[in-house]
């Protein structure tokens, strides 16, 4: 990954987005690796979706219907949600949650939000130095186990979170910060996306050639875009 | 985090800044700094090109990409954060109170988003 840039790749950054990539290839404990490799190309199909488009321009996305511009064989709430992740995250609510955890379980709807924000940061980064996105390689049919042990709790979050003295904050606050627990009912799916979103903060130990100031002005920017007032 | 750790460089960030491009945030290179953000994740690919040639002048290059970096790296953990509707942490009630009445969104709750957009 990353052979075709000009631009230097630091290597760690590098590893992590290649392991992550193995990873999503393979059967998780919800969804079998050609889903997972299905939920990736269905993210990327998104961003051409004539109804994604249409919900774009509402003043709400749930005034308009209709069918997704659909890249794979997911059932089409797992695609909707997908399309609402990739393309109008500002303005997801319970009720998708909710509309989809009617069907399935908690622990299918938190490995496809961890597999689908992953490669959001993989594609981002390769559009950013002038890439094309990256393949994916040959994907694991095998099908997932439908369950995983977690320690969770709840948290006054949309789903329950990792118990907050499961471990300790790797990034020297108090308390476990909420973001990375948000996940935890599906630990695989939280170590799926930090171990990708850990080269990206220095918050997170590692060294970059920016002002920590710069750092965060550039997070909340992005939080700002993206309407994320977490 | 954006007032704390420019106060850990010696200046008060102006958080208004993060949701105004009229106001100057104090951060060294910002406006450099927001465009290249913006295009990356407006997904301005064209411009960013531009963009990135010009940072690297400026920043140099391992700065840009780094730069680029952190950009993508929070285009996808925002959507984690949106997509499970988290609380704000209660530290962030301290540290962030600051922020969030700078930039308007100081009684956010996950709810109000249902509430607005069904």
């Amino acid at each position: 990954m990353y052979a075709e840039s000009q631009y230097p790749i630091r290597s760690a950054l590098r590893e992590s987005h290649e392991s992550v990539w193995r990873r999503i290839a393979e059967t998780g404990s919800y969804w079998s690796g050609v889903d997972r490799v299905a939920m990736v190309h269905e993210a990327r199909a998104s961003l051409s979706c004539r109804l994604c488009q249409s919900r774009a321009k509402a003043l709400s996305p749930n005034a308009v219907s209709g069918s997704h511009d659909a890249a794979s064989n997911l059932p089409p709430l797992a695609v909707d949600l997908i399309h609402r992740i990739r393309t109008d995250p500002g303005r997801y609510t319970k009720t998708v949650f909710d509309r989809f955890c009617k069907e399935y379980s908690t622990g299918q709807y938190v490995e496809i939000v961890s597999v689908v924000a992953t490669s959001v940061i993989v594609d981002t980064m390769h559009s950013s130095l002038g890439l094309p996105p990256p393949e994916l390689g040959p994907p694991d049919p095998t099908h997932p186990r439908k369950n995983e042990p977690a320690l969770v709790e709840e948290g006054g979050a949309w789903l329950p979170l990792a118990q907050q003295d499961q471990k300790r904050s790797d990034l020297g606050f108090r308390r476990v910060p909420n973001i990375l627990r948000a996940m935890g009912s599906v630990p695989s799916a939280v170590s799926l996306f930090f171990t990708c979103f850990r080269n990206h903060y220095s918050m997170m130990g590692v060294s970059l050639n920016l002002l920590e100031s710069q750092c965060e002005f550039i997070a909340a920017r992005v939080s700002a875009l993206n309407q994320c007032f977490y | 985090m954006l007032r704390v750790s420019s106060q850990n460089e010696g200046f008060n960030a102006n958080l208004k800044a993060v949701t105004s491009e009229n106001e100057d945030s104090g951060v060294l290179h910002s406006n450099l700094l927001r465009k290249l953000t913006e295009s990356t994740i407006l997904r301005r690919w064209d411009e960013l090109d531009d963009l990135r040639k010009e940072a690297i002048d400026k920043l140099g290059v391992q700065a840009t990409i780094d730069a680029l970096s952190v950009a993508s790296g929070f285009n996808g953990i925002t959507r984690v954060a949106d997509a499970t509707g988290i609380p704000i942490d209660p530290y962030e009630d301290e540290l962030g109170s600051y922020m969030r009445s700078g930039i308007g969104v100081n009684a956010f709750h996950y709810s109000e988003k249902s509430a607005r957009y069904g």
